[in-house]
């Protein structure tokens, strides 16, 4: 009964935003969300350290059905993630949206926090609801919140835009999610996640699967339904881009578990499997390689969550796969890896966006190439970026390596002992491959803005943000570290869920990827150890000797100047001429051609267009709009054409009655 | 004792191929050539030199050599030297290696982005796609090995002599021979970099370090020196396992694998154009791809 009234209690606290004092509201939204982070994160820590399931509410009875709340080990970790991003991403909020008090009126700031908090509450819920209608009213609530967080800036014509596109195609995923749903309650009679087991007891009913699939890979942006990722990311306030890719999409990776968990026929598992595997495997190529490409930071993120929720996918077919050849270690070690590659990259995730929001509030653009050498004006932020970088770029000492060491040594036992060599041979080809390119997309990320020298005025103007924002960067920084320094610890609060997901035992699990962990949290600080003693050393040599400085060693050149730096554009140049078939260019301006030999001045400005994009402009959609004009001749404003048209709907359901038809 | 003699001839290995490079390189070309252990002298040369940083920079630029020749070193630790056992090991370290050495990579591909400089950007874009390109080689290289030899670190794999076996001689000389082009491409050398040229603009891996000296570049030297023995240590340690599996059997292997082969693709064969390195690196990951076919093959003794 405490989490019903609790439950109210935030509704109201959220609705008191719009009473609060402006300079408050921010932490009205904050309180709610910490209650309710600390309300859910106490049981949650009780059923991983293997309390069982609880169940916070007990059926609440609604008109349309029956659902209840409650926290099995799966909710559990997706809710620590939730809580702790969601407090990191309103104290960040406040010196972001700072500047904007003055500018927007009350309400639409109050507006802008009610959706902030009823985001963060809604993605509790979701990963709470077991029921099909409160989990899918918890759904609409977060897509519609969503919707009102994409939509700050709604003066620009571009947010508008994006934001419903955002809205339609989460409409069209959620039409999937009803029909999955409607599929288990004609199937079962009834439609919570638990009756799916019924469902697909005898290895029948994939098609269920592949709704869900198609519903919840909408929200996660599985190729090729990722393309209202790189249009909303751009376009939301930098906080909300955060808490969308960092754990907003990861509700979708939720929903994928906890179907798959379900099955039990290992013929089906194998299929959907691959199924994973593949869309894994094609999603975060195509992500990576168009992150690549971009040359604004915000999309160029978008696209690399759109990777890392392939790199996340990939780890969960390698463990379908594994569970229906009956191979407990490489599904312990792959789901391990998925499950870590979730915390993780909401952690550095969240920290990249935040990072882009604080360049983005002092230099007011987020175009690559109109920065550079931001990390002599803002240092700290520099810093924290580089964390984030290196964490993405998977490497050691911290922690984006940890999850793709598990997904990686998964394959690689799967090609040793020779359970689906073929496939995990795939997944580790287009893991490498993604890993490599990665590396590309970050380098050139952070080089063109916080390194070499500014190509625009703003960034002599710019300087260090507020330390309330540093602060909320410093909690995903601090997880980076700590999961990147002491795997086996943070491995501990996984192998519960792990657990629950496949029956596989605790102790098991622990006994296997434990004495690896700890090896890698060795190796991570030897590496440390190494580096600092080498850079000790090499001070210690250089101060006895003369440290001079100079200009950039311009090669018998001598007047090097800014715009010869090396843009983004040009860092993936080499890899563009590679992938020229995934994107569609725009051009605008002429480039300097080969045979001007003092060219005059030119303007030149490319953006290369994923090709999925294009199919949202293809006949169909002039289809569809020329039977919504048509359709909207009905409307005719006019009452009587109205009682009419609910007259001829009547008579129709009483004809079909009659031929029993309905 | 194993382990510090381990590592010690691994730096043995490390000083010794460049040295082997150059001598094969001047027999070809019938000229006296280099001291053996000039490249040594040049390092400890710079070593005592002091040192010029560029305005444009920050401190990350000054932190760079120390991950670099860090990366490497830890890198470095992870490989076995036949029957001898690395200092550390454990199960998927191969894994570990691969992105140890990506940390190097990324190390200095900043550095050079942080000065500023249109040549260094181009330097690290190259090297920034090549690495790209060359992960799957490396990693499908490393299933190949998992698959045949049935463990995911270093030590397991090579720990064994193992019993004369056509099928895996086959496997493994094919790995030896993937190894040293993966060699060719993370060491900079022809065809896919010319340490030697003198146009910055064709430059990949010297483009990057333009700005350093002293110290800083002494260190990028030895981290080079580090990364290419890994290499061909494994490559070494691959024929080895075939035939004669003792240490004094793989070093000179090593060395002279390397040191011979890159001494006569250099003095024979002109440095790719720049616009086909990527084929070049993208048709190892290919043969890589192709040799863990083989051998998937080889494994379901299907005749072929």
């Amino acid at each position: 009964m405490f989490y019903l009234y609790l439950l109210l209690a935030l509704a109201l606290l959220v609705a008191a935003t719009f009473i609060a004092p402006l300079r408050h509201k921010v932490w009205v939204a904050f309180t709610a969300v910490t209650v309710a982070a600390v309300a859910v994160a106490i049981p949650s820590i009780g059923v991983l350290a293997g309390a069982g399931e609880i169940e916070l509410i007990q059926s609440i009875d609604s008109p349309l059905g029956v659902g209840s709340l409650s926290i099995d080990a799966l909710s559990a970790i997706f809710l620590l993630i939730i809580g702790l991003a969601g407090m990191a991403t309103i104290l960040y909020s406040r010196g972001y949206l700072a500047h904007y008090l003055t500018k927007k009126s009350s309400a639409h700031i109050s507006l802008h926090y009610t959706a902030l908090a009823l985001l963060v509450l809604s993605m509790m819920l979701v990963v709470m609801a077991d029921g099909s209608f409160l989990f899918l009213f918890a759904w609409e609530l977060m897509t519609i919140a969503s919707f009102l967080l994409i939509l700050f800036d709604a003066e620009r014509a571009e947010v508008l835009r994006a934001a419903l596109a955002y809205l339609v195609m989460m409409h069209i995923g959620f039409i999937f999610l009803v029909a999955g749903f409607v599929g288990i309650d004609s199937i079962c009679g009834n439609s919570s996640f638990d009756w799916l087991a019924v469902c697909f007891a005898n290895g029948e009913n994939t098609y269920i699967f592949i709704l869900f699939l198609l519903g919840f890979g909408m929200k996660a942006g599985l190729f090729p339904m990722h393309v209202w990722l790189p249009e909303a990311h751009p376009a939301a306030p930098s906080h909300v881009s955060a808490i969308m890719s960092g754990v907003m999409i990861k509700t979708g990776v939720y929903g994928v578990m906890r179907v798959v968990s379900q099955m039990s026929v290992p013929d089906q598992i194998h299929t959907v499997g691959i199924i994973l595997l593949a869309a894994g495997a094609v999603t975060g190529l195509w992500g990576v390689i168009l992150a690549a490409l971009q040359n604004d930071v915000k999309r160029l993120l978008a696209y690399s969550s759109i990777e890392n929720i392939g790199v996340i996918f990939i780890g969960l077919g390698v463990a379908t796969l594994a569970h229906a050849a009956g191979s407990p270690i490489v599904m312990t070690l792959a789901l391990c890896g998925a499950l870590m590659h979730t915390i993780n990259h909401s952690l550095f995730k969240s920290l990249l966006f935040f990072g882009a929001g604080n360049i983005y509030s002092q230099m007011h653009t987020t175009h690559l190439d109109r920065f550079g050498g931001v990390a002599k004006h803002m240092p700290v932020t520099a810093i924290l970026f580089l964390v984030a970088t290196v964490a993405i770029c998977a490497l050691p000492p911290l922690n984006g390596f940890v999850g793709e060491f598990m997904i990686y040594l998964g394959m690689l036992n799967s090609v040793r002992d020779g359970v689906n060599t073929l496939y995990a041979a795939g997944g580790l080809l287009a893991l490498a491959l993604i890993g490599g390119i990665v590396v590309l997309a970050f380098t050139k990320l952070y080089s063109t803005v916080f390194l070499g020298s500014p190509r625009h005025h703003h960034v002599a103007e710019s300087e260090e943000v507020d330390s309330l924002r540093i602060a909320a960067m410093a909690i995903p920084a601090a997880g980076i570290i700590a999961i990147g320094l002491f795997p086996q610890y943070a491995i501990r609060i996984i192998e519960p869920v792990v657990e629950s997901l496949t029956g596989t035992n605790v102790a098991y699990i622990d006994g296997y990827i434990s004495p690896n962990l700890s090896r890698i949290s060795l190796t991570a600080i030897l590496l440390i150890i190494v580096i600092a003693l080498l850079y000790i050393v090499k001070r210690r040599a250089q101060s006895t000797r003369t440290v001079a400085k100079g200009p950039t060693w311009g090669c018998g050149f001598t007047s090097p100047n800014i715009r010869m730096q090396y843009t983004g554009e040009s860092f993936a140049e080499g890899l563009e001429s590679i992938a020229t078939s995934l994107t569609q260019n725009t051009v605008e301006g002429r480039a300097v051609g080969k045979s001007e030999i003092f060219p005059t001045q030119h303007n030149y400005n490319i953006r290369h267009k994923d090709k999925i994009d294009r199919l949202l402009a293809e006949w169909w959609v002039e289809l569809l709009r020329i039977i919504n004009k048509r359709i909207m001749k009905l409307r005719t404003g006019k009452i009587n054409h109205y009682i009419l048209f609910a007259l001829l709907f009547l008579v129709a359901i009483f004809v079909l009655s009659l031929l029993n038809l309905i | 004792m194993g382990i510090l003699f381990n590592t010690l001839l691994m730096i043995v290995v490390a000083i010794a191929i460049p040295g082997v490079i150059n001598r094969t390189r001047a027999l070809l070309a019938g000229r006296k050539g280099l001291p053996f252990m000039q490249h040594v002298r040049n390092v400890r040369l710079l070593l005592r030199k002091g040192t010029v940083y560029s305005t444009t920079t920050t401190a990350l630029f000054r932190i760079a050599p120390a991950v670099y020749l860090g990366a490497a070193i830890v890198a470095l630790l992870f490989i076995p030297i036949a029957d001898l056992y690395p200092l550390i090991s454990f199960e998927g370290d191969v894994i570990c290696f691969a992105y140890t050495l990506a940390l190097a990579r990324v190390a200095i591909i900043l550095a050079a982005m942080d000065t500023g400089s249109s040549f260094e950007g181009m330097g690290a874009a190259r090297e920034a796609l090549y690495g790209a390109l060359i992960e799957p080689a490396l990693m499908i290289g490393f299933a190949t090995l998992a698959m045949f030899c049935g463990y995911t670190s270093f030590a397991d794999i090579f720990e064994h002599e193992q019993s004369f076996n056509l099928h895996l001689t086959i496997v493994m000389f094919l790995i030896a021979y993937l190894f040293i082009k993966i060699t060719f491409v993370e060491s900079g050398r022809v065809p896919v970099d010319d340490p030697r040229t003198h146009l910055e603009l064709t430059m990949i891996h010297e483009v990057m370090c333009l700005d350093y000296s002293g110290v800083d570049m002494g260190m990028i030297h030895i981290a080079g020196w580090l990364k290419t023995a890994c290499f061909s240590m494994i490559a070494a340690n691959a024929i080895a396992a075939t035939c004669c599996f003792h240490w004094w059997f793989a070093v000179p292997l090593a060395i002279l694998l390397t040191g011979i082969s890159v001494g006569i693709v250099e003095s024979t064969q002109a440095r790719n154009k720049l616009v086909r390195n990527t084929t070049y690196i993208v048709t190892i990951s290919a043969l890589a791809a192709l040799i863990f076919f083989v051998g998937y093959l080889l494994q379901l003794d299907i005749n072929i």
